[in-house]
Parts: structure tokens; sequence; C-alpha cells
């Protein structure tokens, strides 16, 4: 500290006095409780209406998911609505780069690995979606 | 007296008791009002900055990691609350021009020579804080009010401590010409 700050600074703690804080209005501390005990039952309200109906709300939409989907895509091509879908599906028009598949067309795995590496991927999918709704849930 | 620590009471908002929060709020009130009212210098807005910040720090408290102190936590909460609100007003404080130098003579009605004192210095203070700019009052509330070293403030402000040893040296001197000025104008006027 140089002579003139040690000057200002002796000068402001002489007219300034820590004990002479601005003081916080009466009954500040039960305004502000009562303002978190409020909070914290609108949103216990509105967490326990969720925490209930997750699970089912869950099931609903992937029922209703489920039924779109067999609406959307028909066995045959009666629904254009589903035809234009599924035409779409089965030809999305992307052309990907030709690689060589040799080693893969040499390679003999039984039929059901395809079927089971697909269930897995599936499945962790599956897994990653509802752990994140439940884990996020139950913090 | 209350000697039980601020993570004494955090631990016991942490497992639900939500009372234990209204020792955290006694403990630290006032210097939160404070430094939110030193700041925005409106004691409406200052209560309301110090409410929502001990509702934000309630809300995070299971986050709270225990680095910093609790006051430190909540002061930075304070303190960019009351700068936000301060920089968004259209209208800045409406600063007196001048210090009333016969304002020694409202003084008299003080019950002792010594109230009258700190009264004045005290008025004298507020003054030159007005004069001042929004992020300086903050500084030097948390410095001389709130007692906070240098380390412990760049927490707060989030600023460097070298910039807050330059802001605080333009502060002081700031405010200790505007004191020196009115002091000699008080005198002047009383012959």
């Amino acid at each position: 500290m140089d002579k003139q700050e040690k000057y200002d600074d002796d000068l402001l703690r002489t007219f300034l006095n820590p004990d002479r804080v601005e003081r916080a209005p009466e009954g500040f501390t039960s305004k502000t409780i009562t303002r978190i005990q409020i909070e914290k039952q609108s949103s216990s309200l509105a967490r326990s209406f969720l925490g209930k109906n997750l699970v089912p709300m869950v099931s609903l939409a992937v029922f209703a998911a489920l039924i779109i989907f067999s609406v959307a895509l028909p066995a045959n091509d009666i629904n254009p609505a589903g035809s234009l879908l599924w035409g779409y599906l089965r030809n999305p028009g992307i052309t990907l780069p030709a690689i060589n598949n040799d080693f893969f067309q040499n390679l003999r795995v039984p039929g059901w690995i395809p079927y089971l590496f697909i269930g897995f991927l599936l499945l962790m999918f599956f897994d990653r979606i509802l752990f994140g709704i439940f884990h996020k849930h139950s913090k | 007296m209350d000697y039980r620590s601020d993570i004494f009471y955090i631990r016991q908002v942490q497992d639900g008791k939500i009372n234990a929060f209204s020792h955290l709020i006694d403990r630290h009130k006032d210097k939160a009002y404070n430094l939110a009212f030193r700041i925005c210098a409106n004691r409406e807005e200052a209560e309301e900055i110090a409410q929502d910040a001990f509702i934000k720090a309630y809300r995070s408290l299971n986050n709270f990691k225990m680095k910093s102190s609790f006051a430190t936590w909540l002061y930075r909460i304070v303190y960019n609350t009351a700068i936000s609100l301060v920089r968004s007003r259209k209208n800045k404080i409406l600063a007196i021009e001048e210090f009333p130098a016969d304002a020694v003579d409202f003084l008299s009605s003080c019950g002792s020579q010594d109230e009258a004192v700190e009264e004045y210095r005290s008025s004298l203070v507020n003054f030159a804080m007005q004069k001042i700019s929004e992020d300086e009052r903050g500084l030097i509330t948390l410095y001389y009010y709130n007692d906070l070293d240098l380390e412990e403030i760049s927490k707060i402000t989030g600023i460097s401590r070298s910039n807050i040893k330059v802001k605080l040296y333009r502060a002081r001197r700031k405010m200790a010409e505007i004191i020196g000025k009115t002091e000699n104008k008080i005198v002047s006027y009383h012959g």
C-alpha cells in the first residue's frame, strides 16, 4: 500500500463502521422460510402428479406410438399414407458408398446371431432411455 | 449465541429439515441485505434480492460441494443479482448532487455527541457511495463491511485479484475525495 492508498484506507475505516450495516427488515427470516415452504409445496404437488403417473404415461406413449406405426405401415399398399411412408422406408433414396464386403460374405455365423445382435442394440437403446427418464426423476 | 457451524445446518437442510435453514438466514441476512442495499440503494429491492438469494441457495443446497463457504456462495448470488438489476434499470440511482451543508444541524437531535458523529459519518459514507459505480459499491461493501480478503472477493465477483486491487484503489480514492471536499464545505458553512 502506498502513502495515498494508506491515507484513503484509514479515512474510509474511520468513516465506515462495519457494525453499522443496514439490517434486514423485521420478519425477514420468517418471510423467506414461508416463501420456501410455499414453493416446496407447489413443486412437490406437481412432482407427485408426475411421479405417480410417469410409468403409465411412458407405457401410454409407447402404446400410442405402436398403434400409429401399425396404422401407418400396413401389410399391403391399400392405405395411401402408409404406402408412401412404407415406400420411403423401403427405398429412402440415399446412396451409400460401395464397400468391399468379401470378408462378411465369407464369414459363416449361425443365422440367429444377427437377430441377437439387433436385439442387444434395441435393448441397450431402450435401457438408456428408461435409465435417463427414471434416474433423472429419482434425483 | 449459536456456535454451530454453517456446515452443521447445511447437512440438516440436506436431510430435509427446512427449519435448520432459518439459522443460516438469521446468521447471514444482515450482511446479504446490506450488500444488496449498498449496490442497488433501494430497501424494497434489496429485500427482494436478499430473499431471492436465500431461496436460490436453498434450492441448490443439495448440490453445494462445501468447496467455498456458504457466505461466499450466498454473497455471489446477491452480488450478481444486484449488479444485473442496477444495470437493467433505465434510471440509475437518483444521487443527491450536493451533501446538505446544514445536515449537521439536524444531527443535534441525536442523543449523544458520539451518536451524532456516527450518524454524520454514516450519512457522509452513504452520500459518497452514491457517487461511485455499482461494482465499486459492491467491492467497497465486501471489503470494508463484510471484511473479506481479496481472494474471497474474487470468488464472489468473478473479478481477478489484481483487477480488484485496481478497482478498490480507484473507489477508495473517489470516496476519500468526496468525503474530504464535503467536510471542507461543511466547515466553511459553519464558519
